[in-house]
């Protein structure tokens, strides 16, 4: 009995298909070279895979036993929270300090934003190169530090296994200022000026109103700038690659240069094994920061 | 009170120019080191005692970087048309139809955003060899021919569009195609233009997928030209490499100073990315 004329379900058909004609440019492409790729990885790093014979054999947690007990492996990941260590505070500090000087209304503080945006914009290659002649001994940093008399005599800070690691470290601070700035700066204007009015009249100077009012006010802001740094610093590899790329001695070597090495080595399970730890310190990186600043919510409301 | 604010003033402009060294110093120190002459060393002083534009012209003329340069232009055209249009097609699906299986999209869609580059790279390599897109300009594009972020992006616009605009469309006939192009579209245009200048500056700077992708230097971008130049060069052609870096940021410059309100509005909407 259902006959319902052709038009009516050719209609129907149309409407059920409209969605997955717009859907199926992204679907074909994310599927074939996102999802299937996330699929394979994960499907690698429990096989011996050799890419260029292309036999696979399971071998289920060796690789990860492998990498386990692979001294270099705990050296890259300990240089990664190391490295992680040192850009966080900066990340959270520093742009915030901008935010609030350039939030100020008084005159050129548009062009001050500008350039304080110059390196998020520029190719991560080209920052890189230019850090490398600055750090360099004979370069700019080394010259001013000797000069007043901060260091007794020259040096390349990329090649000194104690100072290669902040070196690089100050390459992604330096990148992401401007970046963490305007986040920030979103915040600061969100903040209503009757709160720094009442304050006023309670006779509270710019200090107390900077601890008391302005950074609980930001406690978001600084939650997002924390858990992007965490992960996007769990994943550095430009900075480092470009620079010492992973020396003096390893003292540079982070999770991910581990990874590429692997990958170079073709030695793609381990690689793979490698990215699964990366994935699961990235996820438990942003739930545990994301906890941490809902508890300190919790406290500011209580 | 008066001389009290004009110094605090001071300190104010002095601590904001001290923070611009930082900042932009670096870029200019590269200018003066790429406008020294051949008779002064690189690191001899600072300033550049006989400025000349050689390295600049050098640059084109006894290097592959206008190739380079081409290269890129090309991958960052495919990447940011293609992205802008599958990405929005696919968020006016999520944000305007409803149909079964769109929440398991939509979820697949968001969990894949906290996957990083370096897990899935090596697949991936593998995958672009078995569809003859290594050594491509549409090889290289691949990560952004159309993006989880960019859908999420685009979705989250498409949603604050009211739909009673896109109704009266309806009435007036036209179909789904139609009201995405015609009415939607243009609403979004603030978001597009974001999506496509993080596009462009993504692309545009990459440099671990064009490493591996490419073996054939005639496929070069810039970022990998330029490295592969300051490894293979000793240290007498830091001129010319500076000179290199700074055509490669002046792109890039323009079109931030161009769109630069969108930089900042793109950057705060899209805060998720990671």
């Amino acid at each position: 009995m259902n006959r319902q004329p052709f038009s009516i379900i050719k209609r129907k058909w149309t409407k059920n298909l409209t969605p997955w004609v717009f859907l199926l440019p992204s679907i074909l492409i994310l599927g074939i070279f996102l999802v299937i790729p996330i699929v394979e990885a994960f499907r690698w790093s429990f096989l011996d895979y050799k890419i260029i014979a292309d036999t696979s054999d399971f071998v289920g947690l060796a690789n990860f036993r492998e990498i386990f007990s692979d001294e270099i492996f705990w050296k890259a990941l300990g240089n990664t929270i190391l490295y992680v260590v040192i850009v966080l505070p900066l990340n959270i500090l520093l742009p915030l300090f901008l935010a609030v000087l350039v939030n100020q209304k008084i005159r050129a503080v548009g062009a001050f934003r500008v350039l304080y945006y110059l390196p998020v914009i520029t190719p991560i290659v080209v920052g890189a190169l230019m850090w490398k002649m600055l750090y360099s001994q004979e370069g700019a940093i080394s010259n001013i530090l000797v000069s007043l008399g901060i260091l007794d005599e020259s040096m390349n800070f990329l090649t000194n296994s104690s100072t290669a690691i902040v070196a690089v470290a100050f390459i992604t601070v330096w990148k992401g200022l401007g970046y963490y700035m305007v986040m920030y700066l979103a915040n600061l204007q969100s903040i209503s000026s009757q709160l720094y009015e009442s304050a006023s009249i309670d006779g509270a100077n710019v200090f107390h109103k900077f601890t008391k009012i302005t950074m609980p006010m930001m406690v978001p802001s600084m939650t997002l700038v924390s858990v992007l740094t965490i992960i996007n610093g769990l994943k550095v590899f430009e900075e480092i690659a470009l620079t010492t790329n992973g020396g003096p001695a390893g003292a540079t070597t982070t999770l991910v240069m581990y990874i590429y090495d692997k990958f170079i080595d073709l030695d793609v399970s381990i690689a793979s094994a490698a990215g699964l730890v990366l994935l699961v310190l990235a996820i438990v990186g942003s739930l545990l920061q994301m906890k941490l600043s809902s508890k300190r919510e919790d406290d500011l409301k209580a | 009170m008066n001389s009290k604010t004009k110094t605090q003033k001071i300190l104010v402009y002095l601590m904001m120019i001290t923070i611009c060294v930082i900042t932009v110093g670096p870029f200019l120190y590269t200018l003066f080191i790429a406008l020294k002459s051949a008779t002064q060393g690189i690191y001899d002083g600072l300033l550049p005692t006989n400025p000349t534009l050689s390295n600049f012209i050098d640059a084109f003329h006894k290097t592959d970087f206008l190739l380079y340069l081409w290269n890129t232009v090309i991958v960052t055209g495919i990447a940011v048309v293609f992205n802008l249009l599958f990405s929005s097609m696919a968020g006016y699906a999520l944000a305007r139809i409803e149909f079964k299986g769109r929440s398991i999209v939509l979820t697949l869609i968001i969990a894949t955003m906290t996957v990083p580059f370096q897990l899935y790279m090596a697949p991936l390599f593998q995958i672009a060899g078995e569809l003859g897109l290594r050594n491509t300009h549409v090889g290289l594009a691949i990560l952004q021919i159309s993006t989880a972020f960019g859908i999420y992006f685009m979705r989250q616009a498409f949603l604050n569009v009211p739909k009673e605009l896109e109704e009266s469309a309806y009435l007036d006939g036209a179909n789904r195609f139609v009201v995405w192009w015609k009415v939607a579209m243009p609403l979004v245009k603030p978001t597009v233009i974001s999506l496509a200048i993080y596009t462009f500056t993504f692309t545009w700077g990459d440099y671990l997928w064009p490493l591996i992708n490419t073996t054939d230097s005639s496929m070069y971008t810039i970022s990998i030209g330029l490295a592969q130049m300051s490894q293979n060069f000793d240290g007498g052609n830091m001129k010319l490499i500076s000179a290199a870096s700074i055509l490669t940021t002046i792109p890039s410059l323009l079109v931030f100073i161009w769109l630069q309100k969108y930089f900042i509005s793109g950057q705060t909407d899209g805060a998720v990315k990671g």
